[in-house]
């Protein structure tokens, strides 16, 4: 009980500290606007409006999703370590081990509600895109407006109740936002199980396409191994330099196959293609065009991919931190 | 080297801490060669001015730095061993917290470091808000706090363990003369009951009015040590107080010394000090009902704080 009380008490304190900060909020709420939006404007798309709302959503998980993770674990470690706040932690009876997966831990848990938020949004936005729809008219391509309207209004709710709250209860904005607009989605989700894409009542079905789930999953395990290298940096390094740092290793992981994966021509290339975190292995949204799926079973090779990923980094980060200066 | 002592809260012997850069070319020598031993149940005050070496020597007290050569004991402990830091409390110099959350929950947060039941952290919460004056504001988030505040919330988190050692790092820095003499206070009651307190301060006269011991510490070297008493007293002049007499008695009096003891003795009246002088009219003031923005001046110590 002894050593766990401390580190939960820092996860949830890490976790709560990272949502209230206004960039995460922003970054969010940007994330489920504009996937909210994508398929209300979509033009020119050759007549594929789903796959054009999937794969935007998808891409907006993964880029704001990228700036939220690295911006959060960056902050968290370094700021703490600048501002002096890591220093009254760790001359409480709480190892430097406890700290920095608590550091981790806190971060990974608001890259879930992240993600959790955008693969509904992104799931809504596929559902409402365009598509050919049998109505008593005969077939026409429609855009569901009404779960168009109610995915559009979820942050703009979230954010209004959220600043109510504030006013009225002190409470904070940015964490409160956060889970309000999550709420909301949820909500917009359920209720949309009650009628078609015409807007008439109909028996109870999500009707949205479930394929989109494990490339979600995947986007999330890449966003766990990026905050795992960025808390790690920030054990030695200032936040500006951890972001050019993740910045340059996000670059280097999607150019990796090309550079190293075809055929290794060195020890070294092949040294260095074995380290790099691979982003292909985690961006094959390009499967489910066509009506294709992305297997689980392919999910769960990635996911213990990503697991030994961040278990390595988070080592490397744990010696790193035990001999730092605070 | 002498053996460490039973008595001794903290001993340090031989320390020295360089400062690397990058390339870990050495920059600065921070702590020079100091031996320095704090007995249990004391107050102690280490001065010296800015870049003296004193936060340096404070932070590897509690495993922060890690020191370049020498040997430190914490409550017979090496400072890196994490049980040790169970019966430590430390307030830095600025008071690093967590800008984001509320007074009640930052205590709840640090009591929970230190794995207390849910019963114990509320009692203890609810007595160190009320102790410094700040129970009013409980959920504000501390980031709106004035330094004062911020500083009184700093002491209530160093004490919210009761612990055995207390580290204060400039505890008086930007308290106004009420909580400065309810921190004086609040570090004289812990002496009180056996907890040892190590002091930094600016503030000498803060420092003369709690510390029974000091040390000065200059260049990251210990340039004077011992109690107040001997550091402080000037060995050839003696004064004499006594009630005010009459102009006759006085010169009496006066033309006695001069006759019996063949000096000229120095006369005027004893003057309060100023903060006592402030304090008083405060305490008045404070009579009077007023609402309170800012913190409250109870003048009371927490009561898990006072039971030996």
């Amino acid at each position: 009980m002894r050593p766990i009380q401390p580190f939960f008490a820092l996860t949830g304190l890490t976790a709560v500290e990272a949502i209230r900060q206004p960039i995460l909020v922003l970054l969010f709420t940007a994330c489920v606007t504009f996937t909210a939006v994508t398929p209300m404007v979509l033009l020119h798309t050759f007549g594929e409006y789903g796959k054009m709302a999937r794969e935007t959503g998808l891409a907006l998980h993964f880029l704001l999703g990228l700036l939220a993770a690295v911006q959060a674990a960056a902050s968290s470690l370094a700021q703490e370590v600048r501002s002096g706040t890591a220093a009254v932690v760790l001359s409480k009876p709480v190892g430097r081990h406890t700290f920095f997966l608590a550091k981790f831990t806190g971060i990974a848990l608001v890259i879930l509600a992240f993600s959790l938020g955008a693969a509904l949004a992104t799931l809504l936005s596929e559902r409402v895109a365009e598509r050919l729809t049998h109505t008593a008219a005969g077939a026409e391509e429609l855009i569901d407006w009404r779960t168009a309207w109610w995915l559009l209004a979820a942050p703009l709710l979230g954010l209004a109740v959220a600043g109510l709250l504030n006013y009225t209860r002190r409470v904070s904005f940015g964490s409160t936002a956060f889970l309000l607009i999550i709420c909301a989605l949820l909500l917009v989700l359920l209720t949309s199980g009650a009628y078609d894409r015409t807007g008439a009542r109909a028996s109870f079905d999500l009707r949205v396409d479930w394929r989109v789930l494990p490339a979600g999953v995947l986007i999330t395990a890449a966003l766990l191994v990026i905050s795992a290298v960025a808390v790690s940096l920030s054990t030695r390094l200032r936040p500006a330099p951890t972001l050019a740092l993740c910045g340059l290793i996000f670059i280097l992981g999607l150019l990796w196959e090309y550079l190293f994966g075809q055929a290794p021509t060195s020890p070294l290339s092949g040294w260095l293609y074995s380290i790099a975190p691979n982003w292909q292995h985690f961006w094959v949204s390009d499967a489910l065009t066509g009506g294709g799926t992305i297997p689980w079973s392919y999910v769960g090779q990635v996911m213990i991919y990503a697991a030994t990923y961040i278990g390595a980094i988070l080592c490397l980060g744990t010696c790193a931190f035990a001999r730092a200066d605070v | 080297m002498p053996e460490p002592t039973e008595s001794a809260a903290v001993e340090i012997r031989g320390l020295v801490k360089v400062f690397r850069d990058f390339w870990r070319r050495p920059t600065v020598r921070a702590v020079n060669g100091i031996d320095l031993t704090i007995p249990r149940g004391k107050v102690f005050g280490l001065l010296g001015p800015n870049g003296s070496g004193k936060s340096t020597t404070i932070k590897i007290l509690l495993g922060l730095l890690f020191p370049s050569a020498g040997d430190v004991r914490v409550l017979g402990e090496s400072p890196r061993a994490v049980a040790v830091k169970q019966r430590i409390g430390y307030l830095p110099e600025d008071s690093h917290l967590y800008r984001y959350l509320p007074a009640r929950e930052t205590l709840d947060f640090y009591a929970r470091l230190f794995a207390l039941d849910r019963a114990t952290r509320r009692a203890r919460i609810d007595q160190s808000l009320e102790m410094v004056g700040l129970a009013h504001a409980a959920n504000r988030p501390v980031g709106e706090f004035s330094k004062g505040m911020a500083r009184r919330i700093g002491l209530a988190q160093a004490l919210i363990n009761d612990p055995q050692l207390v580290i204060l790092d400039e505890p008086t820095a930007g308290l106004d003369p009420i909580g400065c003499r309810q921190v004086k206070d609040i570090m004289l009651a812990l002496a009180a009951r056996g907890t040892t307190v190590l002091l930094t301060s600016h503030l000498l006269a803060d420092v003369e009015d709690v510390c029974d011991r000091l040390a000065i510490l200059y260049n990251g070297k210990v340039r004077a040590q011992g109690t107040v008493q001997e550091l402080l007293t000037v060995p050839d002049t003696i004064s004499l107080s006594i009630p005010e007499l009459s102009p006759d008695a006085m010169r009496d009096l006066l033309a006695l010394l001069r006759e019996r003891l063949g000096i000229e003795p120095r006369v005027d009246h004893p003057s309060m000090d100023l903060e006592r002088f402030f304090l008083d009219v405060i305490t008045k003031a404070a009579d009077q009902p007023a609402s309170l923005s800012g913190a409250a001046h109870t003048g009371r110590v927490a009561e898990f704080l006072r039971r030996s």
